[in-house]
């Protein structure tokens, strides 16, 4: 039987231009630094595809069936051809199971082909493009090899199958080591057992950034051998789908960043190749073909322009709606770091307010003893040590900023409305250093970290609480790392907490304005709070008309990451689109809980919905004196 | 950086700390209850700026500490009696309540006072110099006096510690007793409480040792003080700084509130709450000279209001905490529409002076701009939506009747349409802001014109409503606000009709022409008479005003008329009181005014170009008479109701279909004042 052997052999053909390819692909990602990983990923990867990666990819019915179909068929028949080819069972029953696979295969592959029709812009095409016709020879190969009689099945006829089975075979199997789209089903597993932030797949939020060593060989990632090995097999997972690109704030606003393609040049700078092959939307500005990179060199310019870098907002869309599960937010504030304490280089007013941040502990250069200045006429005490509080309110840089007075005086009239016992930080409290953090000065972060966190070994309290986001990420998820181990809660899940009956004196609210609610990233997204607030709104008797994009998917406002000190140009702004949504919900309040959110969106020019924090609608409805 | 990062920065005085750089300065609110006593309405008045967010205030201007001082004209808190402490306390427990800390001004008045009321006493003086101004024969102070009165001083003190005020102010201003002592204007003595500067200061030193004897070394003691007199003979700004460095260097005071200008003349009392016609913050640099020679907080008031010059004089360090007592009279709630970012809301005090003139006339202190200022238990400073229905309200004329109605019933959440004929809001406040040096005036309407915009009256400006366009809008209340049209034709012998004489409204409207020798005769005496004759000499012509009152501009009070007066000298308008202009007629090309002495019936002739007469507004009314008989409540407004401050009764009616009921307020009832519009509309609408 010549087919059967052919067959035979070119299986075993494809199994050593895998392991060559794989192992030529291994080579480049051991360039990078090493990682604690461990072996047992490997026995999880199973579980973490078919239910953490396929809970993201599940989110487009259409695809997820498509690839059920194609992948789940194409694995399904190269088992069996293993099985029947690869160790010479040659059983025609088996065949048949073949058959069965290569045609479940190609009815995904049908859909697979549908949507190439007619792809949306997101989507990558080039070499993308041929993969419903290379996966379809495939198929076809097998049908017509295992399907057809082997009386009826002419020299001919055999040939042609043969040839697609060879055309399907080196789509499937060259992608590793050649860097082709099949490339992603191979780094995609491998990526799934060494995955930078294991923790992700037992259920957690990971969004914590990793300490720096400020002591290390390089500070931060200059070149792509910089990264980890693992981010850099990250990086070859991408499948192009462009659902970061679809998320990404920055890229719907015109600025120079597409979280895609920034995750292809690290694809690029680890091949050691240039951007020509990409296919996909481009930086907006920034034409495709000009850069170029290589394992040993400097990411910065020749690669990435830094203006990429400095356009993201660190709001992780990008990282929530990847299918393969990639950091494109580490990758950016690795390069940053660099930038930031090997280069000194970074745009716009964000050096000044570093400079602040080293210079006062207040991103403002404001006098430190003057952050609770909005609390004198309050009657409110400060934290002592030695005097134990149950709460103890951190007000963050919005306490030195008028409009966000306004939410913390209303946040303190609630706390007193409902005697909670708290007490302020005061003067000694210093930037929890999230804005430097995510500029890349992790220097300055750990500093400012570790003198907060010595304040705060001082002081007996059993909660932290902040109505602003940023500092309850840093405190919640970064402090603990250096040492600070708190049990931080942001002021909306407080007063939903309050907001049982006898504990909080809510008269009736007032509003007859549609209200809908802006998700803050690092409220949600970071730290998967989404519930809270929509809980204290529904108490207050508010129906909130939830834009289409919200909860986890919510858009930036724009104020995350430092993006408004470094100020990168786009053609639109992205707290004007943010304030869009909100018109095409209809509302004409936006509630808020985050003191960025509350700048950005009330910076929106002409005729816009009123911005309210939730602390202030529910101080609206407490009583005027208990 | 915060908007206003000097305002928002406390500032310790003493033990005590004030949350903000904004306070308010004792004033002579004339609200207290008899017997000097704060009650419900003073209370309501100050907790009302308390919720407002204002840092501080100094309550009871001239509050005084002996009993020999007259009460009745200004109405003070009575410091000399321990009664006082109980509705004291309940005053500071109220404001402190929201935030705010609260002092009290002390003082004797000494020959700053008439003798004529209770308790008819002798006033006491260094010198026994009599004040020009209060008409305050006094007699010259003896040794015992001195002594009764500082121990006066810190029975008082001690009284305003044991109610639970955060502090004391001791008034060393507007001549004053103690500053009275210190002014070689009142002070001749020659004894130890007289001569040299230190035996001048004696008395005022040892009524602050006294007082802080009183209240302990942690309780705050502040003085107020003026920092030039103004007069050849009195005290400059070199002595008085010599006055508060030593003051100063006693180690007995917390703050020095500092205000330019002497009080004893009418001309020099003008400047101390600087009205319209004055610059901005004309005295601040005294202030800054003062701070120059002290180590403690100066405070500092006198035409500062605006919140952004507020913020710039802190910032450039001029003074240390800033008093906007008048802009506070106006708009109580300043502090928390800056903090909230809506500082386009704020009512901004215009200097009209309207409050301070009604104190020296012996009136309570109101806001002409604002009728719920002290008003409070009846009058919302905040309007509240209705929990009733919403009706459809249509206002009739945009002068301040006419706005304010459209405000009050848009912010009940009612739909308001709202007819003015001209193309702009504002109506008679629009002539009154012709005037030169009342410019500021037109502050007034830029309020009221951002509010009914930023509210969303439906405003349809360069309309004049018919009977038919106004029922055509289905409205279920109808406010008419007509205003009046001069008031020319009184007199059939003036000639208006012919052409012979021209209105006020005429020359301030530019609709005539100013000529070259002009009489204007002026049958009211408030602002508008005087504020024609200013605007036509300062264009060049010669004016002479006549009016059948006792002076010119006779109602025009106390701080405002020495401004006019001031110009009409400057000027050479010729000033003509106690006499009626009975007709004119024309001789050639020249007006023969015939005046009519009102003591002597005697007549005179003037030959001139040009007959303006003021004489006050009559009432548009033709609009009310087609409409009365439509409506449901035949255009009568219910006064008892209106009085007591409660709704209308008409409003229970149902006003479906082409039903509706119809008010009318403001000048086309009667004439009134601005604030007597407004306050019109206030009371009847809040309870639409």
């Amino acid at each position: 039987m010549p087919v059967a052997l052919a067959i035979t052999i070119l299986f075993w053909l494809s199994v050593a231009a895998l392991a060559v390819g794989l192992a030529r692909r291994a080579q480049l990602w051991r360039a990078g630094q090493p990682a604690p990983v461990a072996r047992s990923g490997l026995l999880a990867v199973p579980k973490r595809y078919f239910v953490d990666l396929h809970h993201v990819v599940a989110r487009d019915p259409f695809i997820a069936h498509a690839h059920v179909a194609t992948a789940g068929g194409a694995v399904l028949a190269l088992i069996v051809v293993a099985l029947n080819y690869g160790f010479g069972i040659y059983s025609e029953f088996l065949d048949w199971g073949i058959v069965l696979a290569a045609l479940v295969m190609l009815v995904g592959v049908f859909f697979v082909w549908q949507r190439r029709r007619h792809p949306p812009a997101r989507l990558s095409r080039g070499a993308w493009d041929r993969l419903p016709y290379t996966l379809a020879a495939f198929a076809i190969g097998l049908l017509i090899a295992n399907a057809l009689p082997t009386q009826i099945l002419s020299s001919a006829v055999a040939a042609i199958a043969l040839l697609f089975l060879l055309v399907g075979s080196a789509e499937l199997v060259l992608g590793i080591g050649v860097g082709a789209p099949m490339k992603h089903a191979v780094a995609g597993l491998l990526h799934l057992a060494f995955h930078p932030r294991p923790e992700r797949f037992s259920g957690v939020r990971s969004t914590a950034l990793k300490p720096l060593p400020l002591d290390g060989r390089e500070l931060g990632v200059n070149a792509p051998a910089d990264f980890h090995w693992n981010q850099l097999l990250s990086f070859d997972a991408c499948v192009q789908c462009g659902k970061c690109e679809q998320s990404c704030p920055a890229f719907a606003a015109g600025q120079p960043l597409n979280p895609k393609k920034l995750i292809q040049d690290l694809v690029c700078g680890l091949s050691g190749t240039g951007d020509t092959a990409y296919a996909g939307s481009p930086y907006p500005g920034i034409a495709i073909g000009t850069h170029a990179g290589a394992p040993d060199k400097a990411i910065v310019p020749q690669l990435i322009e830094p203006q990429t870098l400095w356009s993201c907002t660190t709001c992780r869309a990008c990282v929530e709606e990847c299918p393969m599960l990639i950091e494109h937010v580490d990758a950016i504030v690795g390069i940053r770091r660099n930038l930031n304490l090997a280069r000194g280089d970074v745009p716009g007013t964000a050096p000044d307010i570093l400079a602040n941040l080293r210079e006062t502990a207040t991103q403002g250069g404001s006098d430190n003893a003057a952050r609770y200045n909005w609390a004198i006429d309050l009657d409110v005490q400060t934290a002592v040590p030695g005097k134990p509080v149950d709460l103890l309110l951190f007000a963050g840089e919005g306490a030195f900023d008028m409009r966000y007075q306004r939410t913390l005086r209303s946040l303190v009239k609630i706390l007193k409305a409902a005697k909670v016992d708290f007490a302020v930080l005061g003067e000694s409290e210093c930037d929890t250093g999230d804005t430097a953090r995510r500029l890349g000065d992790e220097a300055t972060f750990q500093r400012l970290a570790k003198a907060n966190i010595a304040t705060l070994a001082g002081l007996d309290f059993k909660r932290i609480v902040t109505a602003d986001p940023h500092v309850l990420h840093s405190l919640r998820n970064e402090y603990p790392a250096f040492g600070g181990n708190y049990s931080v809660v942001h002021h909306t899940a407080l007063i939903d907490e309050l907001m049982t009956p006898g504990k909080l004196p809510v008269l009736e609210f007032r509003n007859s304005r549609a209200l809908t609610y802006h998700d803050p990233c690092y409220l949600g997204r970071y730290n998967g709070e989404f519930e809270a607030p929509r809980s204290v709104l529904r108490k207050l008797g508010v129906n909130v008309r939830e834009m289409d994009r919200s909860g986890p998917r919510a858009r930036c406002c724009g104020g995350g990451g430092g993006a408004p000190l470094t100020d990168i140009p786009g053609e639109r702004r992205i707290p004007d689109m943010r304030m869009g949504d909100v018109r095409g919900a209809g509302a004409e309040i936006v509630a808020v809980a985050c003191p960025q959110c509350t700048a950005m969106l009330e910076g929106v020019a002409g005729d816009r919905a009123e911005v309210l924090d939730i602390a202030e609608l529910v101080a609206s409805s407490l009583e005027a004196r208990p | 950086m915060a908007a206003y990062p000097h305002i928002f920065t406390p500032i310790k005085l003493n033990q005590l700390t004030l949350p903000n750089r904004i306070y308010s300065t004792a004033h002579a609110e004339v609200y207290a209850d008899a017997g000097g006593m704060p009650g419900d309405r003073y209370i309501r008045y100050y907790e009302e700026k308390a919720k407002g967010g204002l840092g501080m205030a100094i309550c009871g201007g001239s509050s005084p500490v002996s009993i020999d001082v007259p009460q009745g004209s200004w109405k003070p808190v009575n410091l000399t009696t321990d009664r006082v402490i109980e509705p004291m306390a309940r005053l500071a427990d109220t404001v402190h309540h929201h935030g705010m800390k609260i002092m009290i001004q002390a003082t004797h008045m000494g020959r700053r006072s008439a003798y004529a009321g209770d308790p008819w006493p002798h006033l006491v003086s260094p010198s026994g110099v009599r004040e020009p101004v209060h008409r305050g024969n006094a007699k010259a102070i003896e040794i015992e006096e001195i002594r009764r009165i500082i121990a006066d001083f810190a029975a008082a003190a001690k009284r305003v510690q044991a109610s639970g005020f955060d502090g004391i102010e001791i008034s060393a201003a507007h001549q004053q007793l103690i500053d009275q002592f210190w002014s070689p204007r009142s002070n001749m003595r020659t004894d130890e409480w007289g001569g040299s500067l230190a035996n001048r200061m004696r008395f005022g030193v040892e009524v602050l040792q006294a007082v802080r004897e009183a209240v302990g070394r942690d309780y705050c003691v502040g003085i107020r003080m003026c920092a030039d007199e103004f007069h050849d003979d009195g005290l400059d700004h070199e002595t008085l700084k010599e006055i508060a460095h030593a003051m100063s260097e006693t180690g007995m005071i917390d703050f020095f509130s500092v205000i330019g200008s002497g009080a004893d003349t009418h001309n020099s009392l003008a400047n101390c709450m600087p009205p319209m016609a004055l610059p901005p913050e004309p005295f601040v640099h005294l202030a800054a000279g003062i701070k120059s020679v002290v180590n403690v907080p100066v405070l500092h008031a006198q035409g500062i209001r605006d919140i952004t010059q507020a913020e710039r004089i802190l910032a450039n360090g001029m003074v240390d905490i800033v008093g906007m007592t008048r802009a506070h009279i106006a708009d109580p709630h300043i502090m928390n529409k800056v903090r909230e970012g809506r500082e386009d809301q704020i009512r901004q005090c215009v200097g009209a002076n309207y409050c301070i003139d009604r104190m020296y006339s012996g009136s309570d202190t109101l806001c002409v701009q604002n009728a719920a200022t002290s008003r409070e238990a009846t009058m919302p400073h905040v309007i509240a939506p209705t929990k009733g229905k919403k009706r459809r309200v249509v206002v009739v004329g945009a002068g301040p009747a006419g706005l304010e109605a459209a405000r009050v019933s848009r912010s009940r959440g009612h739909d308001v349409v709202l007819f003015e004929r001209s193309g702009v809001v504002g109506g008679q406040i629009n002539l009154a802001a012709k005037a030169p040096q009342r410019e500021q005036m037109a502050g007034i309407v830029r309020w009221f014109d951002l509010e009914t915009k930023r509210l969303g009256v439906d405003r349809r400006l360069g309309v004049e409503a018919t009977a038919e366009t106004i029922l055509a809008e289905d409205p279920d209340i109808v406010v008419l606000a007509t205003g009046g049209r001069s008031h020319v034709g009184q007199v059939e012998g003036w000639g208006a009709a012919e052409g012979l004489s021209v209105s006020a409204w005429d020359i301030l409207s530019e609709k005539v022409q100013p000529a070259e020798n002009v009489l204007v005769y002026d049958g009211i005496s408030a602002h508008a008479g005087f504020g024609t004759a200013d605007f036509l000499a300062s264009r060049g012509c010669t004016v002479e005003i006549v009016t059948p009152d006792v002076k010119v501009g006779d109602d025009v009070g106390g701080t405002t008329f020495p401004i006019f007066y001031r110009r009409m000298y400057a000027q050479g308008i010729i000033p003509t009181p106690n006499f009626w202009l009975d007709r004119v007629y024309a001789e050639g090309n020249k007006k023969i005014a015939v005046l009519r002495n009102e003591y002597t019936d005697e007549l005179e002739e003037r030959a001139v170009d040009q007959v303006v007469i003021e004489n006050g507004i009559t009432p548009n009314t033709e609009l009310y008479w087609s409409l009365k008989e439509r409506s449901l409540n035949r255009g009568q407004t219910d006064i008892r109701s209106l009085y007591a401050n409660e709704p209308q009764p008409a409003l229970n009616e149902a006003t479906d279909g082409d039903r509706f009921v119809l008010f009318r307020v403001g000048d086309c009832v009667s004439m009134h004042n601005i604030h007597a519009a407004i306050y019109d509309s206030l009371r009847l609408c809040k309870d639409f």
